[in-house]
């Protein structure tokens, strides 16, 4: 009997591992319910202060592989013709004015307001973050992101995962000693067509700036191929021609 | 004590304006994102309406106040009065689109009523697939990567470092963008010739006439930095070749520079007497800079340029003295004929935006500033480091209107006599640009 327990125990023990929650390929689940891998979309961006008052911005992404990804800015009329381009760690911003591409840093945001250029030009989570542990819990898992280069804008992000749709519902930027940047909200789950469901709400508030909300809300999300090309500094000035 | 309080007054205005005039308007909206807003449309008309007034204050002792204005009293100051309209508008069918970009400016001021129009831009371009983009007519080319100056961009008009995101006038030029990316080290390479004729009422203000010019810029994305390779050759103006760069080191720090070298510069200069001399030489031209974010949300954007085509300080000064001697015998004998020498030079290499050798640019602006969106104070120094003479300008941008763009702007220049910044025509200037985008 003893033995038969023992044996029992052997094989609960051995049989643990296979259940064990895979965070690498959890991550990697996440971004493919988040988005294709290459896809176009139209997002509004919107700052709102602690009066009421707002700023809105539309923007077309485009995005291809792991790494590259576009965007043109379509109103206000002082922005239009704006675009962003990010080839892995390299950002830049088109002003039509200025008349050729400046490199930014994933710190400065090209809207103001609470999202970063790092928030915007987002790539993959599983590109620039490692998973550290995961936590389950009745209804989501809880995972710990490292991010692995310095490059990236925050060092560690907590996520909140729901587990039935593995869509994430909150994300906690923090900086390298733990102190909490900002906190992502993911909100109004909508299919957009193509297999695509997820979050069309991106909801953002930040210990830094008080009061202040910013907003995304994402619409027309379908996947699309697009050249190399497409993702250069030479087609920046041209990314109207792809709508 | 009166400029502090003109630009004080002007700070509240500013201030009050943004906060009050249109919050209420701005409070009632609901934000709504409707496919509607999405939609493309074959052509675009945009652009913006400008009110921008300006008031100078005179420096009566300055070489360049007497040699403008040695046979008139223009009292403490002068006000301008600036309408500016810029228009762009665009037609796209299949592979080819048009492009066409106004500005217009009224001016009133103590010289009178004026307005005109340039035709900043016009040109066609083809696109025959994404790798492959040919355009034909006026355009701006804009090389190098220099935030106040480019010594690398051979095609330009020079960028006035006081305002150096302004749009300029291009030249009627025939380009190529060739792009190819790949994998790996090299993720991106584009070949750009250009074309460039120089003939009578046809770009005649570039050099000299009666040239068809060619010009290249190889660029490379190469081990994450920007890297371009270009030159201008043909008889307008002297073969020059350049190189820039541009690459971040951290998530809040761009490095970036520029090389030039410019084969047989020619050089006129003149000494205190006014005797000219010439000499012809390989100039190198060299800029080197950063744009750096702190946690805070301040940006510092620093350069230094090293201008080859610049006149050292000694030169400087024989100008200026040269000014002085040729008012200084207006004064006796009525004789303008020095003046008139020394005017022909203003015109040509001692007129230029930046005349001298070694320059240093710092800007320092500060997002939001106690969490109060939208406000943007920056201060811009821009120093000559031969004669310690510099230009420093505090401003205040509110960007929280939608479309509407509002900058106060002072700008001191301070320096000795026979300094660069401390002979220029005014002591100091106030403009405030109001600037509506549509």
């Amino acid at each position: 009997m003893v033995k038969a327990i023992k044996i029992a125990l052997m094989g609960i023990l051995l049989a643990l591992p296979v259940y064990a929650i895979d965070g690498t390929q959890l991550l990697q689940q996440i971004d493919r319910n988040l988005s294709p891998e290459s896809f176009e979309s139209y997002r509004k961006i919107i700052n709102i202060e602690p009066d009421g008052r707002k700023k809105e911005f539309t923007y077309y992404t485009v995005k291809k592989g792991r790494d590259k990804i576009a965007g043109l800015f379509l109103a206000p009329a002082s922005e239009k013709g704006r675009s962003t381009l990010r080839l892995g760690d390299n950002m830049w911003f088109y002003i039509p004015n200025v008349g050729k591409p400046v490199r930014i840093t994933s710190l400065q945001s090209v809207v103001g307001g609470i999202f970063n250029n790092a928030d915007i030009l987002s790539l993959d989570y599983a590109v620039e973050y490692n998973v550290e542990k995961v936590e389950e819990k009745s209804a989501e898992y809880l995972l710990h992101l490292k991010a692995k280069t310095k490059t990236v804008a925050y060092d560690r992000l907590k996520m909140w995962v729901e587990k039935e749709k593995i869509l994430p519902v909150k994300i906690e930027c923090m900086t390298e000693a733990g102190m909490l940047i900002k906190t992502l909200y993911f909100k109004e789950v909508k299919d957009f067509g193509g297999g695509i469901v997820r979050p069309a709400v991106l909801e953002t508030d930040s210990p830094l700036y008080k009061g202040y909300k910013s907003v995304m809300i994402f619409a027309k999300i379908k996947k699309r191929d697009f050249k190399d090309e497409v993702f250069t500094l030479t087609f920046m000035p041209k990314m109207e021609l792809l709508r | 004590m009166n400029r502090l309080r003109i630009f004080i007054c002007l700070l509240i205005f500013t201030f009050l304006l943004s906060r009050f005039t249109f919050h209420s308007l701005l409070y009632a909206e609901e934000y709504k994102f409707d496919a509607s807003e999405v939609e493309k449309k074959p052509y675009h008309i945009g652009g913006y309406l400008e009110f921008y007034p300006i008031l100078f204050s005179f420096d009566k002792n300055a070489a360049l106040y007497k040699l403008n204005f040695y046979n008139r009293n223009m009292g403490d100051t002068t006000k301008q009065y600036n309408g500016n309209l810029q228009l762009e508008g665009s037609l796209e069918k299949g592979i080819s689109r048009l492009y066409v970009k106004t500005y217009t400016n009224h001016n009133n001021s103590y010289q009178g009523e004026t307005t005109k129009t340039t035709i900043f831009e016009g040109y066609g371009s083809l696109k025959p697939s994404s790798s492959l983009i040919m355009e034909f007519g006026k355009k701006t080319l804009n090389w190098g990567k220099g935030y106040a100056w480019n010594p690398t961009a051979f095609l330009d008009r020079p960028k006035n470092p006081d305002d150096p995101e302004l749009s300029r006038e291009g030249y009627i030029v025939a380009s190529m963008d060739y792009t190819k990316s790949f994998s790996g080290a090299l993720k991106t390479f584009t070949f750009t010739p250009v074309l460039m004729p120089v003939y009578s009422g046809v770009n005649d203000d570039f050099g000299e006439v009666d040239h068809l010019n060619a010009a290249s810029k190889f660029y490379f994305l190469f081990y994450d930095t920007d890297i371009d390779l270009m030159f201008l050759t043909g008889r307008s103006k002297t073969t020059r070749y350049g190189m820039d760069f541009s690459r971040n080191i951290t998530t809040a720090l761009e490095i970036h520079g520029e090389f030039s070298l410019i084969n047989g510069y020619a050089q006129t200069s003149v000494d205190s007497n006014g005797n000219q001399f010439q000499r012809s030489y390989n100039a190198k031209n060299y800029l080197i800079g950063m744009r750096y974010l702190i946690k805070q949300d301040t940006t510092y954007i620093m350069e230094y340029y090293r201008n080859g085509t610049g006149f050292n300080s000694k030169e400087m000064r024989d100008y200026f003295s040269f000014i002085d001697k040729g008012y200084a015998t207006y004064m006796k004998t009525d004789n303008t004929y020095q003046l008139n020498k020394t005017a022909t030079l203003f015109q040509g290499p001692y007129g230029r935006i930046n005349p001298a050798t070694n320059y240093l640019y710092l800007r320092v602006s500060q997002k939001d500033p106690f969490d109060i969106l939208y406000y943007t104070p920056a201060i811009t120094l821009i120093a000559n480091v031969d004669d310690k003479s510099f230009s420093l300008a505090p401003e205040l941008t509110y960007t929280g209107i939608t479309n509407l763009e509002i900058r106060l702007r002072t700008i001191f220049l301070v320096g000795q006599k026979g300094s660069e910044f401390g002979e220029k025509q005014n002591d100091y200037r106030i403009d405030l640009r109001i600037r509506y985008y549509f």
